[in-house]
């Protein structure tokens, strides 16, 4: 059980393959756009040095500028426990409203202490983070709840069918809500570069930084496992596991090199208009 | 909201939007802009100064560095002026060859412009590619000059280096090259709706906007103005040459983007007429060491606009006075009425879009602390500065 929690399948499983996943996906990006790109393995370096450099304290930061970073990579990590890989490691009724619970508080935290570090590029992009949470958090939580609705389960485990057949929309969804929650183009906005100098991430260094770094490639891969889990027919094994999430990294890198930024309000107007369409689903579970 | 009330967060002097270092001061309220103020001035060089300490021939070198994407036209122009006041006549040959050079140097500005848009709206595959399609211009310079930024090709009195006859075969080769990529980025832009959705309606200037900030260049002709010195005031060789001014209404980035597009088509086809028309003969002339005196100015449309030089020589080897204005001092202001009400997502691709380039554009202004009074350094000044 500890073996379980601490090392494999568990939160030392997920941290190095979360790490690796992003390498893969930098290096996949690079391919796509001409480039040659970084060697896989260059985020565990990146990660390293982070760890090992000076984290400087602004001045005029608030309280929790320290704890934040790190509340927000324990909770990805726990959402990542209670994410069936080949058979559940906790599980209990109601964990799939915990697994909700804990990716928002992630991105929350992430924002919450952007806001702490007080500065004005970091509020704007904390502002710009709540805001896309209002926008994808309704089809990500529709996404989830259609295939517990459709099986009246109250916790979730393994769906060996292929869901994605029988619900497309909320599949579609689940993806997109991915590409919000994690920010990946064309959602990049709250840590748009160009404009608000690298967002609620700005006053980061050092240590603090390699949490924030670490908390979005945990909750990319954690989220690729639900994807699999909840719509793709869940892994019997490890081959299947890997099969599987690698397409669903491509999937993503591929939106990754095919969009521009959107701005904060069409991004808003975007997901809204696509949760009406994924509540189709819903309304389908309900009374079919 | 006033001004007052706003918040604002800094653009620069150190921004990742802006390789230069220049400061706009933009107040916000939530994220859409009241107002911006501009302020340049962080990359004051001195070169202006510089200049007058150097003889002509030195100058040339000085004057190349000024800016590191249009050194061609700068010395152009230079050259140009210096020529215009020693009464030469430049070899034909020379006045293709600089054309071909400026108009080359043209096509990698605006492939370079293409990327740093793309770049902005947080679109990285459209820099990659339009960079990569840019290495095809860059490697033609190198082969022809033997340098991929600075090519001191120009010279006063003429061209320093010939274009042989495969490498006139070669570079048209290229051209067909760039003109296929080139119909693809347009299409790019004006059909691609991830790209159109933060192009079209942004950044509006109009006609008249533009004419009372003086604007030049594409960033004009992206407002449905006409202004093209090839064409107004043709210099070298350009009355002889078939092409068209290229202007377009929508007056918002996709706008400029299309007549930067649009016009590296036409400076294909002028590159082509130019290998076509180019005579056989010497490449430059002899011009003596010293100017005799008087004062000339010298225009040339540079990638970014109208670029402006006034040279003043009092009969020594050594200018006297060269004034210099780049197309990006007229272009900035603009930047103030397509800033005014717009989202601040919308702000870096703004700025962009006047392809800035700020390095050449900074000019000294004191202020007295005191009094407040503001006070430009001009020739009077500069003069009293100057030991007796």
């Amino acid at each position: 059980m500890i073996f379980d929690i601490l090392i494999y399948p568990g939160i030392l499983f997920i941290l190095a393959s979360a790490i690796l996943y992003s390498g893969i996906m930098r290096k996949l990006a690079a391919r796509m756009q001409n480039r040659i790109g970084p060697p896989i393995y260059q985020v565990f370096y990146d990660i390293a040095k982070l760890t090992g450099k000076q984290g400087i304290r602004p001045v005029q930061a608030k309280p929790g500028y320290t704890m934040f970073p790190a509340i927000a990579l324990a909770s990805a990590l726990t959402a990542g426990l209670l994410v069936p890989i080949y058979s559940t490691i906790i599980s209990f009724p109601g964990d799939y409203i915990v697994i909700i619970y804990f990716l928002l508080f992630s991105s929350a935290a992430m924002f919450l202490a952007g806001y702490a570090s007080a500065n004005n590029f970091a509020v704007v992009g904390a502002i710009r983070g709540i805001v896309l949470i209002l926008a994808y958090e309704l089809p990500f939580i529709i996404a989830v709840i259609v295939p517990m609705l459709a099986f009246s389960l109250n916790s979730i485990h393994i769906f060996d069918t292929w869901l994605i057949a029988y619900y497309p929309l909320a599949a579609i969804s689940m993806f997109l809500s991915i590409l919000a929650k994690v920010e990946i183009p064309p959602f990049h906005i709250p840590n748009a570069h160009q404009e608000i100098v690298g967002g609620y991430t700005a006053e980061f260094t050092g240590k603090r930084l390699a949490l924030i770094e670490l908390t979005t490639m945990v909750k990319t891969f954690v989220l690729i496992l639900l994807m699999i889990c909840l719509y793709l027919g869940g892994a019997q094994n490890i081959f299947v596991l890997a099969a599987k999430s690698l397409a669903v990294l491509l999937a993503l890198t591929v939106a990754r090199v095919l969009f521009a930024r959107l701005r904060i309000e069409q991004a808003l107007r975007f997901y809204w208009l696509f949760a009406l369409v994924a509540a189709i689903d819903l309304l389908r579970v309900i009374w079919i | 909201m006033s001004k007052e009330d706003s918040y604002s967060i800094p653009l620069g002097p150190q921004h990742p939007a802006l390789i230069e270092p220049e400061y706009l001061k933009v107040h916000l309220d939530g994220e859409t802009i009241i107002d911006v103020d501009i302020n340049i001035g962080f990359m004051h060089r001195g070169i202006e100064k510089a200049l007058q300490q150097r003889t002509y021939m030195h100058d040339r070198f000085l004057i190349e560095k000024i800016c590191g994407i249009c050194s061609s036209i700068h010395t152009l122009s230079y050259c140009g002026a210096v020529e215009k006041l020693a009464v030469i006549e430049i070899p034909e040959r020379a006045k293709y060859i600089r054309m071909i050079i400026a108009e080359l140097e043209r096509l990698h500005s605006h492939l370079l412009w293409v990327g740093i848009a793309g770049y902005e709206i947080g679109f990285d595959t459209v820099f990659q590619l339009a960079w990569r399609d840019r290495e095809i211009v860059m490697n033609m310079l190198e082969k022809m000059s033997g340098n991929r930024v600075s090519y001191s090709m120009n010279t006063i009195g003429g061209v320093r280096r010939d274009i042989s006859k495969d490498m006139a075969e070669e570079l048209r080769k290229a051209m067909d090259k760039i003109d296929a990529r080139l119909h693809h980025y347009i299409d790019v832009f004006v059909n691609d709706s991830t790209i159109t959705r933060r192009t079209r309606g942004t950044g509006i200037l109009t006609g008249k906007d533009a004419r009372r900030y003086c604007a030049v260049g594409p960033t004009a002709r992206g407002s449905g103005i006409s202004c093209d010195i090839r064409k107004d005031n043709p210099y070298l060789k350009y009355s002889t040459i078939d092409f068209n001014q290229i202007t377009h209404k929508t007056l918002d980035i996709e706008s400029r983007a299309v007549v930067r597009l649009k016009e590296l088509l036409e400076s294909t086809k002028i590159i082509r007429q130019c290998l076509h028309m180019m005579p056989e003969g010497s490449l430059s002339v002899k011009v003596p060491e010293i100017i005799p005196e008087g004062e000339v100015i010298y225009h040339a449309e540079a990638p970014r606009g109208e670029i402006f030089y006034y040279v003043r020589s009092d009969g020594t080897d050594k200018p006297y006075r060269v004034k210099i204005r780049t197309p990006t001092l007229a272009n900035i202001l603009s930047l103030k009425p397509m800033l005014k009400g717009q989202q601040l997502a919308d702000m870096p691709v703004i700025v962009a879009s006047i392809d800035p380039c700020f390095s050449c554009t900074d000019r000294v202004t004191l202020l007295d602390t005191k009094t407040g009074k503001t006070k430009n350094v001009d020739e009077t000044y500069l003069k009293s500065l100057k030991r007796r």
